[in-house]
C-alpha cells in the first residue's frame, strides 16, 4: 500500500479529518524549514508538503508568495529541497509523508525523469504541482515518470470544475484529490465559501480517492464546518504566519488548535 | 468584405500547442474559465455578425486601415533597399494594441462579463483596454508594474481618466512579468463575471491564438496596400518582439508565403551578453520554460527561476515571449536579432528627422533592424517595418536618455 493511503487508512480509524500542513522551503531560512517540519510532525500533521521556492508562483497569495521571494533571496536552490527532504527522511527519521509542491517551471527546468527519481530518493511520496493540468501529459510525461518513482502526481478540482472535468480528472486519480475551497489564490480566510459543500458533493461522486480541502483554511471553526463533506484540510499561509509571529512555538500552538478540531 | 480568421500551417493544434510550445500551463480552478472563452471564441470567430462589426469598429472607431506609407528619405539616406512603414500608430490610442482590444472586448461583451482585467507595461495595452472598458461599458482594472507606473505616467494619468483603476504591482521584480501574475490571480479569485483581456499573443491557450487572430489585420492590410502601391510582396517583415502580437500581427498573413523573410526586434538592452541587462529571449540564454500558463523560451537561472530584464522600452521589457514565436523560431521561419538600447535612441532621431515621424521605443527596435538591415540590400527589394505604436507617451524616458535640460527645467517649474 502506498504510503499516502496507509496514512489515510489510519485517518479514517481514528475518524477524523486529515491535516496536511505546507512550509516553505528556506523560509524563513533551512535550519527552520527543518525544525518546523519536525514540529509539525510531532504536532500530529498527517502530510507536510514542501514547497521549492519559485519566482512566480502564480497560485499563491501574499504570504506565501513573500516566503518563496524572501527564501530566494536568501538564495535557497532547488538542491536545497533535495537535500532537505534526504535528512528529514534518512537522518530525521521523520513519520509524516513528505510531498513536494512547486510549480512546473522547477520541474521541467531540474528534468522531469530525475526530479522524480531525485524525488523518490529522498523519500518524497507525492508531487502537488498547481499548474500541471491533466492535458499537459500527453507532452510532459510528468504523471507517468512520478509512478515510476511510487510519486503520487496529486489531482485538482475546483469550485467552477464541471462534471464533464471531475469526471475525466477522477478517472485514475491517487492520493487524494486538492479541491480549492474558494476562488482565488492561497491566503488566510476567515470563513469558507459557500459553494464548497456542493461542489464537494461532485468530487465526491467522481473520485474514489479522498478529498483534501485548502486555500483559506485557518482556523478551527473553519475545520468543523468541513467535517462530514471532506476528509482533509491543508493549511498552508496559517502556518507560515505563525510561525513570522511566534517562531517554532507559535507553529506548535497552531498545530495544537487544528489538530483539536479534526476529531 | 475582408476576411478575418484564416489558417496557416504554423497555427496551433486543437490542444492548443505550437509544436512543443503553448497550451495552458494554469491551475485547475481556471480550466473552467479558459473552456468558457475558448468556446466563445470559437463560435465568434464562424459568426459572420462578430466578424462585420469588429471590422466595422476597426474602421470606424480606430480609424484603420492604418496607412503603408513609402519611407522615401530614409530609403534614400539608407541607399538600399526601399522601406515602408506600416504605421499603426495612427491607431485611435496610440499603438497596435487597440486591434487586440476591440476583438476581446466585442467578445467580452458577448460573453456577458461585466469587468475586464488587464496587466500593462508601457501602458498602450493598458490605454487600449480602459478605452474598450469606456466604451463598451466595462468595469476595469489594470495591474502595472510599480516601475512601469513610474516611468510611464502620462499613460497611467489617462487610463484613470478613462475611469479604470490602476493598481501598482509591487511584487517580484514590479515590472509587466509580475503585472501579468497578479492579472492572472485577479481572475483566478473571479472567473465567473470578469473577463481578462490580456494584452499580447502569449498567456494560456487560446488567448495566443485569439490575440494573433485580432491583430491579423495589419498582415492582411499590408498585403493589399503593397500589392497597391509595388504589386508584389514585400521581401521582409520587421516588427519589435515583446510577448509578440504586433509581429505575430503583421506576420500572419505572409507566414506561408515562403520568399518573404521575416525578423522580430527583441530588446538588446544594454547588451546581450550578461542576463539582466536585457530581454532577448532567443538570443542564447532563453530556456525552455513554463511561466504564466504557457511553454516558451524564458530568461530564466538554471534552477528555472525568472532573472530581471531591462530595456529601455517598457513594453519589451518582458522576460517571456508568445509560444507562436518561440515555434517560429524553432522552426526557423523567423530570424531574431536583439537590438541595444542606444541603436534604439538612434533609430529614433533618424525617423524623426527624416520623415517626421514619432515611434515608440518599442517600435524604434524595429526601425534600428531596418537601418542595418537596408543598406545590405539592393534598390528593388522592399522591407516593411511595423510601427507598432506612435511615441509621444515616451517623452519623459527620450527626454531623459537625450539629457535634454530645456525639458529637465520645465519639469522643474512645472513641480513647483
Ligand atoms: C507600441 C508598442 N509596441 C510593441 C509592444 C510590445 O508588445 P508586443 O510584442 O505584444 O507587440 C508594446 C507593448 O506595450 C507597445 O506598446
Amino acid at each position: 500500500m502506498h504510503p499516502l493511503e496507509k496514512q489515510f487508512e489510519k485517518i479514517k480509524k481514528e475518524n477524523r479529518l486529515g491535516l496536511m500542513t505546507h512550509v516553505v522551503v528556506g523560509y524563513p531560512n533551512l535550519e527552520t524549514t527543518r525544525e518546523l517540519v519536525k514540529t509539525m510532525s510531532e504536532s500530529g500533521a498527517d502530510y507536510i508538503e514542501l514547497q521549492i521556492p519559485f519566482s512566480d508562483p502564480v497560485g499563491d497569495g501574499p504570504t506565501i508568495r513573500e516566503a518563496n521571494t524572501a527564501a530566494l533571496e536568501n538564495g535557497v536552490c532547488v538542491h536545497d529541497a533535495f537535500i532537505l527532504a534526504d535528512r528529514l527522511t534518512h537522518e530525521d527519521a521523520i513519520a509524516t509523508s513528505l510531498l513536494f509542491m512547486t510549480y512546473f517551471n522547477i520541474v521541467l527546468t531540474y528534468g522531469i525523469e530525475k526530479f522524480c527519481h531525485d524525488a523518490g530518493k529522498a523519500g518524497i511520496v507525492g508531487l502537488i504541482i498547481p499548474d500541471y493540468p491533466l492535458e499537459a501529459e500527453s507532452h510532459e510525461h510528468l504523471e507517468s515518470e512520478a509512478e515510476k518513482n511510487n510519486l503520487v502526481l496529486i489531482r485538482f478540482a475546483s469550485l467552477d470544475s464541471t462534471e464533464e472535468r471531475l469526471k475525466k480528472l477522477g478517472e485514475k486519480a491517487e492520493g487524494f484529490v486538492y479541491c480549492f475551497s474558494t476562488r482565488g489564490t492561497t491566503g488566510v480566510r476567515s470563513d469558507i465559501d459557500g459553494g464548497i459543500q456542493p461542489a464537494l458533493a461532485l468530487v465526491k461522486k467522481y473520485f474514489q480517492v479522498p478529498a483534501a480541502v485548502g486555500f483559506g483554511i485557518s482556523n478551527a471553526e473553519q475545520i468543523r464546518t468541513l467535517k462530514g463533506s471532506a476528509d482533509m484540510v491543508v493549511v498552508g499561509s496559517a502556518l507560515v504566519k505563525a510561525c513570522e509571529s511566534g517562531g517554532k512555538e507559535g507553529v506548535r500552538k497552531k498545530m495544537e488548535e487544528l489538530v483539536i478540531a479534526l476529531k | 468584405m475582408k476576411k478575418l480568421f484564416f489558417k496557416t500551417s504554423y497555427d496551433a493544434d486543437p490542444f492548443g500547442y505550437f509544436g512543443e510550445f503553448g497550451s495552458r500551463y494554469v491551475p485547475e480552478s481556471l480550466i473552467p474559465a479558459l473552456d468558457e472563452l475558448t468556446k466563445a471564441y470559437e463560435a465568434a470567430k464562424s459568426d459572420p455578425i462578430f466578424e462585420q462589426e469588429l471590422l466595422d469598429l476597426y474602421q470606424h472607431y480606430s480609424g484603420r486601415p492604418t496607412p503603408l506609407y513609402f519611407a522615401k528619405n530614409l530609403t534614400e539616406k539608407l541607399g538600399g533597399a526601399k522601406i515602408y512603414l506600416k504605421n499603426e500608430g495612427l491607431n485611435h490610442t496610440g499603438a497596435h494594441k487597440i486591434n487586440h482590444c476591440l476583438g476581446q472586448g466585442l467578445l467580452a461583451k458577448r460573453m456577458g462579463k461585466k469587468r475586464l482585467i488587464a496587466e500593462t507595461g508601457a501602458g498602450q495595452h493598458g490605454l487600449a483596454t480602459a478605452t474598450v472598458a469606456a466604451k463598451f461599458g466595462f468595469e476595469c482594472t489594470v495591474y502595472m508594474g510599480a516601475v512601469d507606473v513610474v516611468r510611464q505616467r502620462p499613460n497611467v494619468f489617462w487610463i484613470e481618466q478613462l475611469g479604470a483603476k490602476v493598481v501598482p504591482v509591487e511584487f517580484g521584480t514590479k515590472r509587466l512579468k509580475d503585472a501579468v501574475m497578479a492579472a492572472l490571480q485577479d481572475w483566478i479569485a473571479h472567473p465567473n463575471d470578469a473577463y481578462y483581456l490580456l494584452g499580447s499573443a502569449l498567456g494560456p491557450h487560446p488567448y495566443p491564438s485569439m490575440v494573433r487572430d485580432f491583430q491579423s489585420i495589419v498582415g492582411l492590410e499590408v498585403k493589399e496596400q503593397l500589392l497597391a502601391a509595388e504589386g508584389k510582396l514585400p521581401d521582409y517583415l520587421i516588427a519589435c518582439v515583446g510577448g509578440g502580437s504586433n509581429a505575430i500581427g503583421i506576420f500572419n498573413a505572409f507566414l506561408d508565403d515562403i520568399n518573404v523573410k521575416m525578423i522580430g526586434a527583441e530588446a538588446g538592452g544594454k547588451g546581450t551578453g550578461k542576463i539582466g541587462d536585457h530581454a532577448a529571449r532567443l538570443q542564447g540564454q532563453g530556456r525552455l520554460g513554463v511561466v504564466e500558463g504557457y511553454k516558451s523560451f524564458f530568461l530564466t537561472n538554471s534552477d528555472g527561476q525568472l532573472e530581471p530584464t531591462h530595456s529601455v522600452s517598457a513594453g519589451l521589457d518582458y522576460s517571456g515571449i508568445g509560444p507562436e514565436h518561440a515555434r517560429l523560431f524553432k522552426d526557423g521561419r523567423v530570424n531574431y536579432h536583439a537590438v541595444t538600447d542606444s541603436e534604439v535612441l538612434t533609430a529614433f532621431k533618424l525617423l524623426a528627422k527624416t520623415e517626421g515621424i514619432f515611434p515608440a521605443l518599442e517600435s524604434s527596435h524595429a526601425v534600428a533592424e531596418a537601418t542595418k538591415l537596408a543598406p545590405t540590400l539592393s534598390k528593388d527589394k522592399i522591407i516593411v517595418v511595423n510601427i507598432s505604436g506612435r511615441g509621444d507617451k515616451d517623452i519623459f524616458i527620450v527626454a531623459d536618455a537625450l539629457g535634454d535640460t530645456n525639458w529637465k527645467e520645465f519639469l522643474k517649474t512645472k513641480a513647483n
